[in-house]
């Protein structure tokens, strides 16, 4: 085989990969898209349905019960929590003291006690 | 860039001093002493010249004497990336670490002394280990997990489509790659630059591009994990730069106006769910991709499920923190000027280049595509089409950033969070299929 030939083979299965590639991407994508936007729903509305009885409603139980309450207004309740919790910086005490915090004298800091050699 | 100006010139004047004291004369001679030449010296000479022997065999060690101009080049551009890093906050926590590990991978040294990242039983070459052997990539992507929020996707799982659509940057770098002439594994491995993801690129560049494989034909893959992770790294860093224009040229400023409406708020059970039911799709569809997607979505279980918090603490902090810093230095020392400085290395950044903005661009049109099929405030905002890169989570930022422009009081973040961890999930599973198609 010459070179030539190598070379327009490894372009052609460049070209397979390129397009199996690309839809596998988009298939496997897909599969988890059609997933979350019908397949989740119904087994969040079947686990319902096995653990509180049949006596609920479809619109009850859907994920998307309550249209006033948006991903917009977890989040900001969500960073009020975090700021609340994590990153008061602001309300530390900006004035520095040196408080003497240690005694003046101490047995760790005598002398007298290196003196006395025979007390153990 | 007065200090960059600063530290060249006392560089160069280093290096022009060394023809003016004479020590470039007889290199090759003294550089190879035997113990019994200095013995016999020793006895010959007087102690002066024993002296200035002993100095100049020592300068024969030191990186003045053995610099050479790719060794100079590579130490501005690590100086580069750290002053990008500090000055323009480019993704510092990276650019920092790689700018220094690129200095240290080129100070000049004397090979043979276990010095060197390449060379066996150094240091640097076992905390390369972690690199070559891509075991680093997937204790990132366990962190990632740990981090990410993946309820915009699950509220809006239409936006996963953008996250596959920017993929196509891959499979066209792939195809340029070839084109240039690389191998097939190769080109594999540079065409994941355009997925704009590190961890990512560095794993699979690790599989196949690792100068170990044997191809078809017989020769030895080059080791491009070097070029092709900084190449991923600093065009991530430059996603600020990169995908503005781009995003301007192919959306009108009407299309930039569109609002969309917010997302709704997910349960947490949909939240413990998706990290379990996506695990399975991604990894029945492209289980070479499995060790990558598998600690992503463990990590978002561990985040989600609300038992294990003291383990999603950890992956997401100190686990991450630890393995950024190993793979940022020792991707940035492994780009020592001998192994780094070639003509693949350019072509791999001019196609890294190329890539992004492919990737952004298939992005934004797949969103334009996308929005001739829905109506109403169902409208996407192209904008967001160009989170699709991964690039976690600057694209996004970048998104909201063009959208705030157009429009002061059209938050896009929420929105673009979506598409953005769809293109990490997308790239690794583009990663997987090639690497199936080419391991």
């Amino acid at each position: 085989m010459t070179h030539f030939l190598v070379f327009t083979d490894t372009l052609s299965e460049g070209y397979i990969i390129l397009v199996t590639g690309l839809i596998i991407v988009f298939s496997g994508l897909l599969l988890l898209t059609v997933f979350f936007k019908y397949g989740l729903p119904i087994m969040l509305y079947v686990y319902k349905i096995i653990t509180k009885g049949r006596d609920k409603k479809v619109k009850e139980i859907s994920p998307r019960v309550n249209k006033e309450f948006t991903g917009e207004i977890a989040a900001a309740i969500s960073v009020a929590i975090h700021m609340y919790l994590d990153e008061r910086h602001d309300k530390e005490n900006a004035i520095l003291t040196i408080k003497q915090a240690r005694k003046l004298y101490s047995p760790w800091s005598s002398k007298i006690y290196g003196v006395y050699n025979n007390r153990f | 860039m007065k200090k960059v100006i600063l530290i060249f010139l006392v560089l160069s004047l280093l290096i022009f001093i060394r023809p003016v004291l004479g020590f470039n004369s007889n290199i090759s001679d003294t550089i190879t002493p035997t113990s019994l030449n200095i013995t016999d010296t020793i006895s010959e000479g007087g102690f002066v010249s024993e002296a200035i022997n002993g100095i100049k065999q020592f300068y024969h060690y030191t990186g003045f004497a053995n610099a050479e101009s790719g060794n100079i080049i590579m130490i501005l551009i690590g100086i580069i990336f750290i002053y990008l890093g500090i000055k323009f906050d480019y993704e510092p926590l990276l650019l920092i670490p790689i700018g220094v590990g690129v200095i240290i991978g080129n100070i000049p040294f004397v090979a043979g002394n276990q010095t060197g990242i390449y060379e066996t039983g150094s240091v640097l070459n076992y905390l390369y280990f972690g690199v070559v052997k891509g075991i680093y990539p997937p204790l990132i992507f366990l962190g990632i997990g740990a981090m990410t929020d993946f309820s915009s996707l699950i509220a809006n799982p239409k936006l996963m489509l953008l996250g596959a659509a920017a993929q196509i940057g891959v499979f066209a770098t792939f195809l340029g790659a070839l084109y240039l002439g690389f191998s097939l594994p190769e080109a594999g491995a540079i065409g994941i630059i355009g997925g704009a993801d590190g961890p990512t690129a560095i794993f699979l560049s690790s599989k196949l591009a690792n100068g170990i494989n044997i191809l078809a034909d017989g020769t030895t893959v080059k080791n491009l994990i070097g070029p092709i992770a900084i190449a991923a790294y600093s065009y991530m860093a430059l996603v600020p730069v990169i995908q503005p224009p781009i995003m301007k040229l192919l959306t009108s400023k009407k299309e930039r106006l569109i609002r969309m409406k917010p997302p709704r708020a997910v349960t947490q059970k949909e939240k413990m769910i998706f990290p379990v039911v996506a695990l399975l799709f991604t990894t029945f569809i492209s289980p070479s991709s499995l060790p990558l997607l598998g600690m992503l979505f463990f990590g978002n279980l561990l985040k989600e499920s609300g038992r294990t918090e003291r383990l999603a603490d950890t992956a997401r902090t100190k686990l991450i923190d630890i393995v950024t810093i190993l793979l940022g230095v020792t991707v940035g020392a492994s780009t020592q000027a001998d192994v780094f400085i070639t003509k693949d290395s350019m072509m791999i950044f001019g196609l890294g280049a190329i890539s992004f903005v492919i990737a952004t661009a298939g992005g934004l049109l797949f969103a334009k595509f996308m929005n001739l099929f829905l109506k109403g405030d169902n409208k996407l905002n192209p904008l967001i089409g160009a989170a699709g890169v991964s690039a976690v989570p600057d694209s996004a930022r970048v998104v909201h950033a063009e959208g705030l422009k157009a429009d002061p009081h059209n938050y896009l973040l929420m929105h673009a969070m979506a598409p953005n961890v769809a293109g990490v999930i997308g790239s690794a599973i583009a990663a997987g299929i090639i690497l199936s198609f080419l391991g």
